[in-house]
């Protein structure tokens, strides 16, 4: 089956080539292991980000993006240059995200369906809210039910819901950042694991040695 | 070049754990007792190498060392390999278990090429033979590995024929660093402890 294969390889030589050529402008070539991505929703949009081991981003590379429960295929994209890829959520439901990257990577990330219903209620209530000229955030229906309150006060609880949201999501962001660092850095190999590694062959040579030593 | 899980089809899976428990078994029976600590000792260089980034422009490059492996180890470079690539998978889940054989078979195949061709003039020319000889094996080692990986995922779907192409020549670099490496290695071995590059048997 491989010898058949490759002479059908050559035989498609030159759209290869060009293939390639395109390839090495566009793409970021990174010899690195392992490819992770990440996802959030946010504003009835999805986030996500891919990265090597190194921490390098996956420059232009494919994400898809699947129903988690039915196993449609919704939509698909690249990533741009900081690894990074956006899209409006097509369908409530749990999505699932499958990044391939150069070289055989390929990793998925799936997002609770919770995540992406709280993401469209965010929607929701920017659409009602765009009236008063602001962008509605994050509401709670329990925020809801102090309207009765604020509208004595002279202020709608549409336009304190935006306020505080808006507020929250500015304060959040370095958080969101940090985690999102965080989450990066326990992906990369630590000491521990790399001693541990040593630790292992060197124990296996132990074994091996003390059953040919035994013959 | 570590092929992640889930790219791979059953078949090139299949094929490939194999191929590499075929490998092993070989390089186990030529495994005398006292090569057993310098098989140690260079899955544990291999192991480590792949974590060493070489910054080279845009990318990112890490060492592979299976042309090393390869030239004093021989057969022996794919249980060596596979120890260390279980590893990779295990704790850093670099690559991934059903494709451990796949990926066996490509970094160790190369290693056992730079073997048969180069260790005897390693061992046997003056110091520019062996050090040309050692260069070559490094190249050999990165470039039949990054024509091996291209062969396993283009035989997994016509998609991958592009990226596959770019495989072989990304890695470029990655030969040369590796060819100086090697060279090096194998100038300071023969020098200082020359019965390390007899293989054996």
């Amino acid at each position: 089956m491989k010898k058949f294969k490759i002479q059908n390889s050559g035989f498609k030589l030159i759209p290869g080539v060009v293939t390639f050529l395109f390839l090495l402008l566009v793409s970021s070539t990174v010899f690195a292991h392992k490819v992770s991505v990440y996802a959030y929703a946010e504003d009835g949009k999805v986030f996500a980000e891919g990265y090597f081991s190194d921490g390098t981003r996956t420059r232009n590379s494919l994400i898809e993006v699947f129903d988690a429960k039915t196993g449609k295929k919704l939509l698909e994209g690249k990533t741009d240059n900081d690894g990074k890829f956006s899209f409006k959520i097509p369908k409530v439901t749990s999505l699932k995200l499958v990044l391939h990257a150069s070289m055989g990577h390929r990793n998925d990330y799936t997002l609770d369906e919770e995540e992406v219903k709280e993401a469209m209620g965010i929607q929701e209530s920017g659409v009602r809210s765009q009236e008063s000229g602001v962008k509605g955030r994050k509401t709670e229906s329990k925020l809801q039910s102090t309207a009765p309150l604020t509208a004595n006060s002279g202020v709608s609880s549409s336009e304190i819901e935006a306020i505080v949201g808006r507020t929250i999501d500015r304060k959040l962001q370095p958080v969101i950042t940090i985690l999102l660092k965080l989450q990066e850095n326990s992906e990369k190999p630590g000491i521990t694991e790399i001693l541990g590694g040593i630790g292992y062959i060197i124990g296996l040579m132990g074994l091996v040695m003390y059953f040919k030593s035994r013959r | 070049m570590h092929i992640s899980e889930g790219v791979l089809s059953a078949p090139v899976l299949v094929t490939g754990a194999l191929l590499a428990a075929g490998g092993v078994a070989i390089g186990l029976k030529k495994m005398d007792y006292e090569k057993i600590p310098e098989v140690a000792v260079l899955s544990s260089a291999f192991f480590v190498a792949s974590l060493i980034h070489v910054p080279i422009g845009p990318s990112s490059v890490h060492l592979i060392l299976n042309g090393l492996l390869g030239i004093l180890l021989g057969w022996m470079a794919f249980p060596s390999i596979l120890v260390a690539l279980t590893l990779h998978a295990v704790l850093f889940q670099f690559g991934g278990l059903t494709s451990l054989g796949v990926n066996t078979v490509t970094m160790a195949t190369p290693g056992v090429i730079a073997y048969y061709l180069f260790n005897m003039p390693i061992r046997k020319g003056n110091n520019i033979v062996s050090a040309v000889s050692g260069f070559a094996a490094g190249v050999t080692g990165v470039g039949i590995g990054a024509i091996l990986v291209a062969i396993a995922l283009i035989s997994t779907g016509e998609s991958f024929l592009g990226v596959a192409k770019l495989i072989v020549v990304a890695h470029i670099p990655v030969m040369v660093i590796e060819g100086i490496i090697t060279a090096f290695c194998v100038i300071f071995l023969k020098k200082v402890k020359p019965e390390i590059l007899e293989v054996g048997k």
